[in-house]
């Protein structure tokens, strides 16, 4: 027996070792080189449902990036919701990586710049993103520091996020509705009621579990109960369950629920592409962008018109809504900072990375328009995610003002209280874990209406408590003051 | 050095059997063994190095029991490890009852042909993924379009919204359960039964024993050592619950949670949100040893009661 343990235990020793010498190989510097004759590669994971003609395309696109800055690229593709998890377990594990997508609703930024996923970029965007600097509207930068320093670069796209109430445009016109006085949840009732008499089988206000109703706050972390009134100037931190504006707001919700105006199931329903594909809804809310009723109505195959739902504010998620980051572990980290700096500055390259290849996948049909090919079904990619938005041609049937509406948007919009507050949860961690899981079996329900709030309002609330809201609370309510007080 | 000696000696003379031996030891190394070290970061603050996977561990700071507290901190740590435990106390009873009813009932069937049809019908939902057992389920229970609340209309029945009240989910989710699993249980229990001598069979007959008779006194008593082995298996993962059972099946509806949220789901959801692998390390953990020491403790049970049948 105890030889068999003694050469068991032998060999365990041998194969740890063997493994960490390999792991310490593979850790080894290599020699950057990164000329046009000897270029490096850069591995890039984004965000997005995998496209067929991915290496094709980046084939293409590194014959252009040798020759300006003597890099080859790898593109890797992981679908919406995989993304994140895929990418926690890579990152942690140390999988060889170069740049990465990452946003405040996908691979969290500050979560995963705090776990040390991202290097610090201060250094590197004043060397060589030089061009990024001069392109972004300040805010985006100064708005995605952790801690004081960054870690990613921001998309130049919208900056502000404003809710809007989308409609089905056939509905409106066949019931010839008055939009007019549109804007509050209330403000919605008699459309609704016109719906729901007149056509049976579609939904009058169209929600799903994920649901979030327009309420004037700024929250601490997105979906948790904690947050801050946008025109509160303490800056005082509450569970924005206890606030009269959403518990009238939930009133209504579940007035509508119980009037049928809800889908009856919205509290466990996971999306509503089906409704959306057959044109079975009448309204719901969404983020507005300039033009953004043109892209609707073109990406549903039917008119979408809208109306503002709220003012148009500056949030820290909607700063950091899409960005790139160089990994920690990259190997060459100047040279991936050159790549985001070209990408966020030269049209032919990410024109390249958004539409594929000239002549394949599109064509152009102006200095700045262009038109897809058959082919672009096989590299259809999310152009948001991948850097400067503003330098992609315009469809040919997109206004010639398309970019300038997005910079008039971008300087209209207002600070909300938070911009460039960052939580930093470590010291309360357990008790997260624990609203996060009261915060599950209470909010798509009240959200959706589905349950009477006067009833479990209070249960959701003392539940919490018993979860240490109020701890967490108090640890963000210290964390706003230190901030608020370090910017004066 | 003669120990030395004897032990070369030893690998000599059993050189075949260790060969045949050598894949499985391997992969237990490898992907059971070699992982291990990975439990001390249950008690880390894991933190990501440039250095890579081995350096972030090691330069991770200690916070000793830090991370299990999230399982213990609310009332819920009740809940959950109530839910886990009851449903899985009576999967493994009710589970192991049907299977090898199933099982004994198949084995009777005389018409071999028609034994295979059925056979092959309850081994097929085996096969399914929880997510599509979840639409199946979906299409019975859906408020509007489901098929209970259409056949109970047709009677004049209000329609029900399942997916909120939760004293039905209890039977729900063990009918589902048993659904899924029996069938691919009564294989192996089948297959035991196959494995009995005919003679045994043979001789109760000329003895004129029952079919009744025979089942009690020949094939139970047969089984016995298999149900025992699979029983403390299961017992073993007594504080694992099928995630895709207790997540998807309800569609994550959070009316349920008190009768549908187990360890597993509760892990998840607290930690999608801030991603910590030293928590979720620990909840690992924590099932493991308890799952451990259940073996072990059940093990020396069936021993002391009939030594042959125990695992070791």
């Amino acid at each position: 027996m105890s030889k068999v343990r003694k050469s068991f235990v032998t060999t365990l020793v041998l194969m740890l070792a063997l493994s960490l010498s390999l792991s310490a190989c593979g850790g080894k510097k290599e020699e950057s080189t990164g000329t046009p004759e000897k270029p490096v590669e850069l591995i890039w994971y984004t965000i997005g449902t995998p496209q067929k003609d991915v290496d094709r395309v980046m084939e293409e696109v590194s014959k252009y990036t040798k020759e300006k800055i003597g890099a080859t690229v790898k593109m890797n593709m992981i679908d919406w919701g995989d993304y994140t998890q895929k990418m926690q377990v890579m990152t942690a594990s140390g999988t060889p990586m170069d740049l990465m997508f990452t946003s405040s609703w996908a691979f969290d930024y500050v979560q995963n710049a705090r776990k040390g996923a991202f290097l610090p970029i201060d250094d590197l965007l004043k060397n060589q993103g030089k061009g990024i600097v001069d392109t972004l509207d300040p805010a985006f930068l100064e708005g995605s520091k952790v801690d004081g320093h960054n870690y990613g670069v921001p998309a130049n796209k919208e900056l502000p996020a404003q809710s809007v109430w989308r409609f089905n445009k056939n509905l409106v016109d066949k019931y010839k509705l008055n939009l007019d006085n549109v804007s509050s949840l209330e403000s919605l009732e008699p459309l609704l009621k016109t719906i729901k008499e007149n056509e049976p089988g579609t939904y009058p206000l169209a929600v799903d579990k994920t649901f979030n109703p327009v309420v004037p706050f700024d929250y601490i972390i997105q979906s948790m109960p904690m947050a801050v009134k946008v025109d509160d100037k303490d800056l005082k931190v509450v569970n924005i369950l206890e606030t009269p504006e959403m518990k009238q707001t939930l009133e209504t919700m579940h007035k509508y629920y119980k009037a049928g105006y809800v889908p009856t199931e919205a509290a466990t329903l996971t999306s509503l592409s089906d409704v959306q594909a057959t044109g079975k809804w009448f309204t719901d809310i969404a983020t507005n962008q300039p033009f953004a009723d043109n892209a609707w109505s073109q990406s549903l195959g039917y008119p979408v018109v809208s109306k503002a739902a709220s003012p148009a504010l500056i949030y820290n998620w909607s700063v950091m809504g899409s960005m790139q980051a160089i990994s920690a572990n990259s190997k060459y980290p100047e040279k991936a900072m050159e790549f985001l700096n070209l990408l966020n500055t030269d049209p032919v390259l990410r024109n390249m990375i958004d539409s594929g290849i000239e002549g394949v996948h599109y064509k152009k049909v102006g200095d700045d328009t262009m038109e897809n090919l058959p082919e672009s079904k096989n590299y259809d990619m999310p152009t948001f995610s991948l850097g400067n938005v503003m330098l992609t041609y315009r469809d040919k049937k997109d206004p010639e003002n398309k970019w300038d509406e997005f910079k008039k948007f971008n300087e209209s919009g207002k600070k909300a209280p938070l911009l460039g507050f960052n939580f930093d949860p470590s010291k309360v961690t357990t008790e997260i874990a624990a609203v996060q899981n009261v915060k599950e079996e209470f909010w798509a329900s009240l959200m959706t209406g589905t349950v009477d709030p006067d009833k479990f309002i209070p249960q959701a609330t003392a539940k919490f408590k018993a979860a240490g809201l109020d701890k967490i609370i108090a640890e963000a309510q210290s964390q706003v003051d230190a901030w608020k007080a370090s910017k004066k | 050095m003669k120990r030395i000696g004897g032990f070369f000696k030893d690998i000599n003379k059993n050189k075949v059997l260790l060969l045949m031996a050598l894949p499985a030891t391997l992969w237990f190394l490898f992907f059971s063994y070699l992982p291990m070290a990975g439990v001390v970061i249950a008690f880390k603050e894991y933190r990501n190095s440039r250095d890579g996977f081995w350096a972030s561990i090691i330069d991770s700071k200690w916070v000793g029991w830090d991370n299990f507290k999230f399982l213990f901190s609310t009332n819920d740590a009740y809940i959950i490890t109530r839910n886990t435990l009851l449903y899985n106390i009576f999967f493994i009873i009710v589970g192991l009852v049907l299977a090898v009813t199933m099982a004994i009932i198949l084995a009777e069937i005389t018409n071999k042909k028609l034994a295979k049809v059925y056979q092959t019908g309850m081994f097929l939902p085996y096969f399914l993924s929880w997510v599509i057992v979840g639409y199946f389920v979906f299409s019975f229970l859906s408020f509007d379009k489901g098929m209970i609340n259409q056949i109970g209309s047709w009677f004049g029945a209000e329609p029900t919204q399942w997916y909120t009240e939760k004293a039905y989910w209890p039977f729900i989710i063990i009918l589902v359960f048993l659904w899924k699993s029996v069938g691919y249980n009564s294989v192996v229990y089948l297959a035991a039964i196959m494995g009995i001598d005919k003679s045994l069979y043979e001789a109760a007959m000329i003895d004129g024993a029952s079919k009744w008779q025979q089942i009690r006194n020949i094939t139970l008593p047969m089984l016995k050592p298999l149900m025992t082995i699979l029983t403390l298996l299961a017992i073993g993962r007594i504080f694992y619950a099928d995630f895709g059972l207790f997540y998807q099946v309800p569609r994550d509806s959070g009316a349920l949670y008190s009768v549908t949220n187990v360890i597993d789901t509760y892990v998840y959801r607290g930690l999608k949100a801030t991603g910590e692998i030293g928590m979720s390390t620990a909840a690992g953990l924590y099932q493991s040893v308890i799952g451990f020491t259940l073996v072990i403790v059940s093990n020396w049970i069936v021993r002391k009661w009939d030594k042959d049948n125990a695992l070791f």
